[in-house]
């Protein structure tokens, strides 16, 4: 056993410096290019997340078939490989890592701020571009110079909706705020919620918290609802936030509802049903936008809900819902700037290294026309958008499906 | 193999090990999350707040690495001993529980300070490596350590001793053991190998927060080593590089991969109740390949 002990021993530490002594000779050699040209993404596809990464994944299909059926990138077609991150940080690490070391010039992702503050570090000492789709924690573009984003952060869009609440019903004396306070999204996007409160002279009479996995939320509404609220505003996820609304409802309250950009996915409508209806969620995303783009994926995303619905026998969505038109924004400015850099400097004579920082400095060179609007860049990455909307959850009668419409 | 698997897979048998030395004298402690979850507190604040430990160079200096070990070690040990000393008087199923309370406190604590960031953590830890290999080979020379001192405690009178109580605790007593010591030394070791490991998953993660010592995680690591054995320290280092392993070897099975990883842990103690690896088992190995070369390729 002692020398059997020393000889394990041994191994582990000789296994050690072996993998120690292996380093990064994929970034200094040539594109690996047989494939197409190699872009990946990073998405929640299991895990509490997994909501928002479904619609991601639908969202960078479509973008992928926009983008070989014109041409692909100078005649080869973009090749993306998809990984899933869980909802955890160690999963969207190792993703990253995965993708990196197959020698990606792009990365998309990861799905949720708080993975990205431990994933994003990895590309940035690595040098290679990351686009993220749906952070909007603040910092996120800080992290460094190879990180930025399409998804404006919650602090410019979360107060445009409770504006419009006030709008629609100046009588509104009393607000009550819910927050999951385990979940990082939450507790930033509730600190936003209630400084915009503030300054319109409405500090929250109540400020509830509840857990991400909460289930039951008994308990916090009945100390809310004494309080006698007449708006509530919600920094939840979908699931927990879905299950908020509709006990809310079920409990007796009939004020108006706003919630954060975690419920803003059609995939709640199952969840809260006909409770969803009438609730007021900000969008950086309209469907009414008349631009080319955006026309584009609109018709895209139809012909896809059709195959779709055909083939699993449900109703189609009639409008692409915000995350997934990110999630397209994203691998569309890429295709883009894969496009004009190929123009510049054709891949092929690119390492992997140079055609990364290359990339980079395209993207935030760039003016793109998106399903979003036109977006640029502002130099440490972070998303220039010119129009944000406020929509309404309207459920059909029977309650099994909705639309969120936009208000004027 | 890519450095950054292999790095998780190390921190996954450190954990195991964490897990493993109160269960080896028979304690179901599920706690090791709890101090994991301290010592990765007392990293990321120390190496985010204190500019003193920064050093001059780009990189994070190991000496600073070193000296929040140190420190971590010394915080978990002495939490471990103090609330040891109380909760060690429960058995069994009572016992875990109460360390899952201590869990749960912990994180609870963590996501209402404001020093630790709330929900969102602390992030930006600044960097001891230039990449994963560094790590790796950083925590393969920790891992061998505790391996070491695992397999020095398992022979000495300690060890021998917890192994008695874990066979018959009322019997190991009436032989002159002092059972609650040695029940709250293994817990003490138990809670500073799990704080040292919690100081190198901070620096490797670049962010802390209070989900990475959860629940879910003292179930993950107990899983460990019940697939890979508690009867000796190979087991839970076999069972921590495996199961941190699979779900990523799994990604090409695809959608898949979660449902393998599920039969994996289902399938595996029902066909190897006693783990992966029993003393038994490493005996009739050694007697069908005695050569001293072969014996080497048994090692995880």
């Amino acid at each position: 056993m002692n020398r059997r002990s020393r000889q394990a021993l041994a191994a582990l530490v000789a296994s050690g410096i072996g993998l120690a002594a292996c380093s990064d000779q994929v970034a200094s050699g040539p594109i690996n290019l047989s494939k197409g040209v190699p872009v990946g993404a990073v998405l929640a596809l299991s895990g509490n997340a997994n909501l928002y990464g479904q619609d991601q994944k639908t969202g960078l299909e479509l973008a992928l078939a926009s983008i070989n059926g014109t041409g692909g990138i100078g005649g080869r077609p973009l090749a993306l490989s998809i990984e899933d991150s869980g909802s955890d940080e160690p999963s969207a690490n190792a993703a990253f890592t995965l993708l990196i070391n197959r020698g990606v010039l792009a990365l998309i992702g990861p799905t949720l701020s708080q993975q990205a503050f431990s994933a994003d570090p990895i590309a940035q000492r690595r040098g290679v571009p990351v686009v993220a789709p749906s952070n909007t924690a603040t910092g996120i573009p800080e992290i460094g110079s190879f990180i930025s984003r399409v998804s404006a952060q919650s602090s410019v869009i979360a107060p445009l909706s409770i504006d419009k609440a006030l709008k629609r019903n100046p009588a509104i004396k009393r607000a009550a705020v819910f927050y999951a306070q385990d979940d990082a999204y939450s507790t930033a996007e509730t600190v936003i919620f209630q400084q915009a409160l503030t300054t319109k002279g409405l500090k929250p009479v109540t400020v509830q918290r509840t857990q991400l996995n909460d289930q039951d939320f008994q308990t916090q509404i009945s100390a809310a609802l004494q309080q006698k609220p007449d708006l509530i505003v919600l920094s939840l996820q979908g699931v927990d936030g879905g299950n908020m609304v509709r006990q809310l409802r079920e409990l007796g309250y009939r004020g108006t509802i706003v919630a954060g950009n975690g419920m803003n996915t059609p995939n709640i409508y199952p969840i809260c049903q006909q409770y969803c209806d009438g609730l007021l969620i900000a969008q950086a995303y309209s469907p009414e936008l008349q631009t080319p783009a955006n026309q584009t994926f609109l018709a895209a995303f139809k012909v896809a809900q059709a195959r779709n619905a055909n083939a699993r026998n449900l109703p189609a969505r009639a409008i692409p819902p915000q995350l997934l038109a990110q999630a397209y924004t994203a691998l569309q400015v890429i295709g883009d700037v894969l496009r004009r850099l190929d123009q510049k400097q054709p891949l092929k004579t690119l390492s992997v290294a140079q055609a990364r920082t290359a990339l980079m400095a395209e993207i935030l060179s760039g003016t793109y026309q998106t399903p979003l609007g036109e977006i640029r860049f502002s130099k440490g990455g972070e998303v220039i958008q010119k129009n944000f909307f406020v929509a309404q959850v309207r459920m059909d009668p029977g309650g099994k499906t909705g639309r969120f419409a936009l208000l004027p | 193999m890519d450095a950054g698997l292999l790095q998780q897979m190390l921190l996954g048998a450190l954990l195991g090990l964490s897990v493993y030395l109160p269960l080896r004298c028979g304690q179901l402690s599920l706690a090791s999350p709890g101090f994991y979850a301290i010592g990765g507190t007392i990293a990321a604040l120390l190496s985010t707040r204190l500019p003193a430990l920064g050093g001059a160079s780009a990189t994070y200096p190991i000496s600073s690495v070193l000296l929040e070990m140190g420190l971590a070690a010394a915080l978990t040990g002495a939490i471990a001993a103090a609330i040891g000393s109380v909760v060690l008087r429960l058995r069994g199923i009572y016992l875990a529980i109460a360390t899952i309370a201590l869990v749960e406190i912990l994180r609870v604590i963590t996501l209402n300070l404001a020093i630790t960031g709330g929900a969102l953590g602390i992030f930006g830890i600044p960097q001891p490596f230039n990449g994963p290999e560094g790590y790796a080979f950083f925590t393969a020379a920790l891992l061998a350590l505790v391996c070491w001192l695992c397999d020095r405690l398992e022979r000495t009178r300690p060890g021998l001793a917890m192994a008695a109580i874990r066979d018959d605790e009322l019997a190991a007593a009436s032989q002159g053991i002092d059972t609650a010591q040695i029940k709250l030394l293994a817990f003490v070791l138990s809670a500073v190998v799990a704080g040292i490991t919690g100081v190198v998953a901070a620096h490797f993660l670049n962010s802390w927060n209070a989900k990475l010592g959860n629940f879910d995680a003292s179930i993950t690591t107990l899983a460990f080593v019940v697939l890979g054995g508690s009867r000796t320290w190979l087991g839970p280092v076999l069972g921590g590089l495996l199961l941190t392993a699979l779900p990523e070897v799994l990604r090409p099975v695809g959608d898949l991969r979660l449902i393998v990883f599920g039969l994996v842990i289902l399938l595996g103690p029902l066909l190897f109740p006693q783990g992966l690896i029993s003393p038994e088992r490493l005996q009739s190995l050694g007697r069908l390949w005695p050569g001293p070369k072969r014996l080497g390729r048994q090692a995880p």
